[in-house]
């Protein structure tokens, strides 16, 4: 807006105009008298020269004035476009990103082993659960699985049953996400199974392949197994587990099966126990109050049997799986639950030894289990 | 002359008149503290600053007076306001007048 464009009449206009020039020119004499005043007083006072030192120091912290650099001189964000080739990996990852990468990628963060399992427990979820709907019905049956919280799948569409028909009868699922329980070791990467066997019991079931997702002192496998498992995966420089003996000897079953080899490998994983039993010792527990069936099966397949007497769905996909060639381990987890047990547990002879009070189920009624489920 | 004078003198009375409202209103210290911090983000203040130290480098560090400086900063100080920042305080002036004086 320029000066003239006033709205006023004309001899005013030009009169205000002057006016107002008028006070401005008082206004800007104002500042300039303030600020002599201002330096006056700071020569008399001997700080006017303060901000100078010799002329080197003065030259090496000019005020920088190019465009890509702040007024130090630095560059903004040089760091941004450099990429590293990462030693794991072999990929060219970001500067920025680089170390979350690495902690991904060697398995080692805080929370690598954690996404590593999500990231297997969904896959495996979402791959098997269009299969076979009777097997998963035999998981579902299973009220007890601690384990399984960990892996809610939210997608899955067995998420909200909490009512089953099974076998002419009602079963009630409590806890829908009980499938699906275990990682499977071939999809993990060393130091991701390196990680994770130090923290949980990661006993790999024979027909599922998975390994045993609960704590390293699950009741389900015994230390022998949990040793053998190790020496499996990571060589016979395995590390050492936390406890060497198992606290109480794992149950072992009088089964009917000539087949029963009681293979390591072929321990069900998933977690299925009794909330009572943490509490009490976990290998004898027998699923005390466990209104469920232990199912155990006639098949050619290796017998997988829940030492503990839990609701283990140890048929599981019976029809699917083969026995893997694992002698060492199947020997190791023979001699490990004969030794636990105290029963002479040979392949084909497991002799129920509990240790629990109430031994709810005894080789009559495991047979009986047997015929119903065959 | 008379005519003269007394036309003179309305001008003067308005003049005294709006000076006096300024005042009164607080609208004068308001301006001042504007142009003062418009001057300063402008960096005119800065570049004065550097001026007055030639100045000062000129007439000797113990000798320097305020009139010394007064002579030499003012002037070029009242040059060296930027075009927006004078437009900006006349606009404001003139918005005052409109509303107190007219």
């Amino acid at each position: 807006m320029k000066m003239e464009d006033m709205p006023l009449s004309g001899p005013d206009n030009t009169k205000l105009e002057a006016l107002v020039n008028d006070i401005y020119s008082e206004l800007v004499e104002d500042a300039c008298l303030g600020l002599c005043f201002e330096v006056h007083r700071a020569v008399k006072q001997g700080y006017f020269f303060l901000d100078e030192t010799d002329q080197e120091s003065m030259k090496e912290f000019e005020i920088v004035d190019q465009p890509g650099v702040d007024i130090f001189g630095q560059v903004y964000n040089q760091w941004k476009n450099k990429e590293c080739e990462c030693p794991n990996c072999k990929r060219l990852i970001a500067a920025s990103r680089f170390a979350p990468h690495l902690e991904k990628c060697l398995g080692m963060g805080r929370n690598s082993s954690r996404i590593a399992n999500r990231r297997l427990a969904s896959n495996n979820n979402t791959s098997k659960s269009e299969s076979d709907q009777e097997d998963n019905d035999d998981l579902n049956d299973n009220d007890w699985s601690y384990g399984a919280e960990k892996r809610g799948d939210q997608n899955s569409p067995r998420r909200s049953k909490t009512l089953k028909h099974k076998n002419g009868k009602w079963v009630r699922n409590l806890h829908p996400y009980n499938y699906n329980a275990g990682i499977n070791y071939e999809m993990l990467g060393p130091d991701e199974v390196r990680s994770f066997l130090t923290t949980q019991c990661g006993v790999i079931s024979e027909h599922t392949k998975k390994m045993c997702t609960r704590s390293q002192r699950c009741p389900q496998h015994t230390d022998e197994q949990r040793m053998a498992v190790r020496v499996f995966l990571l060589g016979p420089s395995a590390p050492v587990l936390p406890e060497a003996d198992s606290v109480a000897g794992p149950e072992s079953f009088d089964i009917p099966d000539g087949q029963a080899l009681m293979s390591r490998l072929q321990w069900e994983d998933s977690p299925e126990i009794s909330p009572s039993d943490s509490a009490s010792s976990k290998a004898s527990e027998e699923t005390s109050g466990s209104p469920f069936p232990i199912k155990l099966r006639t098949d050619k397949e290796p017998i997988s049997v829940s030492l503990t007497g839990t609701n283990h769905s140890d048929s599981r996909r019976p029809k699917k799986k083969k026995r893997p060639p694992l002698g060492l381990n199947s020997g190791g987890g023979i001699g490990s639950l004969s030794g636990g047990g105290g029963s002479g547990g040979s392949q084909t002879n497991i002799s129920l030894s509990t240790k629990k009070k109430k031994p709810k189920l005894t080789a009559p009624s495991i047979s009986s289990i047997y015929d119903d489920l065959n | 002359m008379v005519f003269i004078n007394e036309k003179m003198n309305k001008e003067s009375r308005l003049k005294a008149t709006i000076n006096q409202r300024l005042t009164e209103l607080g609208e004068r210290e308001r301006l001042k503290e504007l142009l003062r911090a418009k001057l300063t983000e402008c960096g005119w203040k800065d570049q004065m600053k550097a001026h007055c130290k030639e100045v000062i480098r000129e007439k000797g560090l113990e000798h320097v007076t305020v009139e010394d400086l007064v002579v030499e900063i003012t002037p070029k100080g009242r040059a060296l306001v930027p075009d927006s920042v004078k437009k900006e305080l006349l606009q404001r002036i003139r918005a005052f007048l409109a509303q107190h004086a007219a």
